[in-house]
């Protein structure tokens, strides 16, 4: 990864009519990172893709991808992308390799002893028309097209939808090696585990609106984290509720259980200086539960 | 019976079946209002043969030709055509959408959701012949013209039986096959071949009564607009219809549902051997999706095939010897007839008397415009607006190609096409004036195939823009096929009225048939009108569809 920006929004808006999709948005993704783009279903992951990719005109604000401008620049930029849609749909008429080739053909070829690694490496068949494959197969044809022109910019919307754990874990490992080669992959993903193993940084996105902007790991350490802490006798609730930083207090005998945001230093010492600690346990907040947090409406934000 | 799915369907499909009537209302105003400034007694000297082939009643009034005309031809194909869109669009439909897994996998019974389907379009197409039954006392009290003794209940009735023959056709066939567009397909070409016969058999001696064969004849044959309700035809398309709704409703529950799953054709097969693999995988693989403008054609060859062997033998090579084979007693008749009577076939004036006249009249005047803009408007209306419906734009623009160059790429194809049925009417006409030895100039045959190659042309590149203005398939087919169909009615009507005249300039029609290419050849000013009104609505297109947002959907 490198701070050179590869894609950049500046103050990106989309209207339609009342609604309002997506609002200044600003994100700066660098080059050779994955970038988890993250957000409740209407949230704007899909608008902001599509304005980027020049599929849909931003209302006001703009978009740029390796420094060209994602309207004016539309055709160079494609040149150097890949894209997996969302909603991935292709031609049921034709192979998995027709439509390799007749994107190949639009890109002026591609090099295909690349593709047909990548092939074996998906176990994608190539043989049978889209129309008869299983959503799964489908799904790996897409990547295919999306990877085989060694794209500088991988623009992914819920890419291993309908692949099985192990073709997931197949395609994570190679997400991380184009990306160590200097791809820049933006991931928009319900599949958080998979977020939380690939993604440098995390953006959330709520109501069209960045609500987090962070690298998961220090999203991960600013989080509420599960505490257990076992004492040598019994102890009361009340003590530890007016704790900055504690909620959600459970008491049993000597066995206290807490959510807690903060650093863990704080607690520690607080607690160390008036009890007897026998053991301390913490559950390391995952992505999952950031998430839920960010998306409630009362959520918290960093 | 579903309530919901009646319900559901009827609410989707009623605004069609609205506008269609406000347009042919439309429409009746203006062929009213037209005859009620001519003199009619050019009519009543015509022999009573004549007038019944024309489908005009022994004292024709003004009200009753309008009414023919409007009904008789523009209305019965609407209806018709909106019957059998809601017919192959019953099963077939759902499981072009994907939907039908949804849907039956509620605890409803293939059966429930057909009958639902078939009575949602029973009332549709019914509610529609009452409103044109309606409507034409409505505008003549408008203009103040007496309706006669017309029995426009009965012509209603009529109008609705013959509509759902077509729909149940349809309906059958998509139900047996799941493809909505062979269901269409076939159904249209079965209504287009019986219009041609109806009007080409009964005039032929001893070939009377091939035209029962066609269930065109049904419709009104027996001129229910006079003569009531003719129960004997009724009768023949109404068990038609019973036995067309048993063998759907068998073809449904007998089959496998479609689902994404496209089949295995006989391409497949030779793709899959040895010995023709390497041949038929360049044509079939390679070949086909080297340009967006092959792999676009290639997706309508199915279209071209039927087309263009249509054009060819039945409305071109059959011609020739048909004519002669005409009642030339009959044809004598044909040269008083005043040219006011081809208003009903839009053939600018032609004359059955010559096999030029017969040819403008038969294969040119509505079947080659019309087949070359099945070809065009398909073609322009699914080029991009089709794409968008099946969510692949966003794929296909993904690749470093321009907007532009897509819509230019799929414009080619059309024009491919269209060149392609031009073709094949010039070849079919020059062959059968050959074999009837009708001796109709070759220059001339392909000057008026030309000329129908251009037009549907034009009409091709209105339904390009319409899908690159909206990206929606319905708007682009529906919006197309009514402008056709307005901009025909005033050319056809332009020589009875010089208001008309005046506004038949603005139409593509006036620059195909009024110069008569079959007998003077050529009008190159003609061609370049036509030329300059595609390429002017193809450059809109590349406008229209570079500033707007495409459509997510799905």
């Amino acid at each position: 990864m490198t701070d050179q920006i590869a894609i950049h929004t500046e103050k990106l808006t989309k209207h339609y009519g009342d609604v309002h999709a997506l609002v200044d948005l600003d994100i700066d993704v660098r080059t050779g990172e994955i970038f988890g783009f993250l957000g409740p279903n209407g949230a704007g992951k899909t608008t902001t893709i599509r304005t980027i990719l020049d599929e849909i005109r931003p209302t006001s604000g703009k978009a740029s991808i390796l420094g060209l401008d994602s309207h004016e620049d539309s055709v160079k930029i494609r040149q150097h992308i890949g894209y997996v849609p969302g909603d991935l749909a292709m031609y049921p008429n034709l192979t998995g390799r027709d439509t390799l080739t007749y994107f190949a053909n639009l890109r002026g070829g591609v090099d295909w002893d690349y593709v047909d690694e990548l092939t074996e490496r998906l176990e994608a068949d190539l043989s049978k028309k889209v129309g008869d494959l299983s959503s799964g197969n489908r799904q790996k044809v897409g990547l295919l097209q999306a990877f085989m022109n060694r794209p500088k910019v991988l623009i992914m919307d819920e890419p291993s939808s309908g692949l099985d754990p192990l073709m997931q874990r197949a395609f994570q490992k190679l997400m991380r090696e184009v990306a160590a080669e200097g791809t820049t992959v933006f991931l928009s993903s319900h599949t958080l585990s998979e977020v939380q193993r690939v993604a440098d940084r995390v953006g959330i996105i709520r109501h069209g609106k960045l609500i987090a902007l962070e690298a998961v790991a220090s999203l991960r350490s600013k989080a509420i984290r599960k505490v257990d802490l076992y004492f040598d006798g019994p102890v009361e609730a009340s003590v530890f509720k007016p704790l900055p930083g504690v909620r959600d207090v459970a008491v049993e005998n000597n066995h206290v259980r807490l959510s807690f945001d903060g650093q863990m230093e704080t607690l520690l010492k607080v607690i160390t200086e008036r009890f007897h600690v026998l053991d301390i346990s913490t559950e390391a907040a995952d992505l999952e539960e950031i998430f839920l947090t960010y998306y409630r409406d009362e959520g918290v934000t960093v | 019976m579903l309530a919901t799915v009646f319900t559901k369907t009827t609410r989707d499909r009623w605004k069609g079946m609205a506008i269609a009537v406000i347009s042919l209302a439309l429409l009746l105003l203006m062929a009213m209002s037209v005859y009620r400034d001519i003199d009619l007694s050019i009519y009543t000297e015509l022999p009573e043969v004549f007038l019944s082939l024309m489908g005009i009643p022994d004292g024709a009034d003004v009200a009753s030709l309008a009414v023919g005309v409007l009904y008789g031809f523009y209305g019965a194909l609407t209806l018709a055509g909106l019957a059998v869109s809601m017919g192959s669009a019953s099963v077939a439909g759902e499981e072009r959408d994907g939907t039908i897994g949804l849907l039956l996998g509620n605890p409803k019974s293939r059966t429930n959701v057909l009958v639902s389907k078939a009575a949602s379009m029973l009332l549709l197409v019914g509610l529609g012949a009452l409103a044109l039954w309606g409507t034409a006392p409505l505008v003549a009290g408008i203009l103040d013209v007496r309706m006669g003794g017309m029995q426009m209940g009965a012509y209603a009735l009529h109008l609705f039986v013959n509509a759902i023959f077509y729909g149940f056709l349809a309906m059958a066939i998509g139900a047996w096959t799941g493809k909505r567009g062979l269901a269409s397909g076939v159904t249209a070409g079965v209504m287009a071949l019986g219009f041609v016969a109806v009007g080409i058999f009964p005039i032929i001696e001893g070939w009377e009564n091939v035209a029962k064969a066609f269930p065109w004849n049904y419709f009104d044959n027996g001129q229910p607009v006079i003569n009531g309700i003719q129960w004997g035809d009724l009768s023949v398309l109404l068990v038609a219809s019973v036995v067309l709704a048993a063998i759907a409703l068998v073809g449904v529950n007998r089959r496998d549902l479609r689902g994404q799953n496209v089949g295995v054709t006989l391409l497949d097969r030779l793709r899959a051997n040895p010995m023709t693999q390497k041949v038929v995988d360049r044509l079939a693989g390679a070949t086909r999706v080297s340009r967006i403008w092959i792999k676009t054609a290639s997706e309508h060859q199915g279209l071209l095939i039927i087309t263009a062997y249509l054009m060819f033998f039945v409305m071109g090579v059959l011609m020739g010897p048909l004519y002669g084979l005409m009642d030339k007693t009959l044809l004598s008749f044909a040269d008083q007839i005043p040219k006011e009577l081809y208003a009903f076939v839009g053939a600018g004036g032609g004359s059955m008397s010559t096999a030029e006249g017969f040819y403008e009249v038969e294969t040119f005047g509505l079947m080659a415009p019309i087949a070359v803009m099945v070809v065009t408007v398909v073609i322009g209306a699914q080029a991009l607006a089709g794409e968008e419906q099946d969510s692949t734009m966003g794929l296909l623009l993904a690749n470093p190609i321009k907007r532009s160059r897509v819509l230019l790429e799929k414009a080619w194809a059309m024009v491919v096409y269209a060149i392609a049925v031009g073709f094949f009417t010039f070849a079919g006409v020059w062959l059968g004036s050959l074999i009837g030895g009708l001796g109709i100039g070759v220059g001339n045959i392909a000057a008026t195939s030309f000329l129908a190659t251009l037009v549907g042309l034009a009409f091709g590149a209105l339904a390009l823009a319409l899908s690159a203005a909206t990206g929606r398939v319905k708007v682009a087919v529906f919006g197309t096929v009514g402008v056709a169909l307005v901009f025909h009615l005033v050319n056809s009507f332009a020589s009875l009225n010089d208001t008309l005249a005046a506004w038949a300039r603005w139409t593509p029609f006036n620059y195909y048939l009024n110069s008569h290419p079959l007998v003077n050849g050529m009008r190159w000013g003609d061609a370049a009108v036509l030329t300059g009104l595609t390429v002017v609505l193809v450059a809109l297109s590349v406008v229209l569809f570079q500033r707007r947002d495409l459509r997510q959907t799905g």
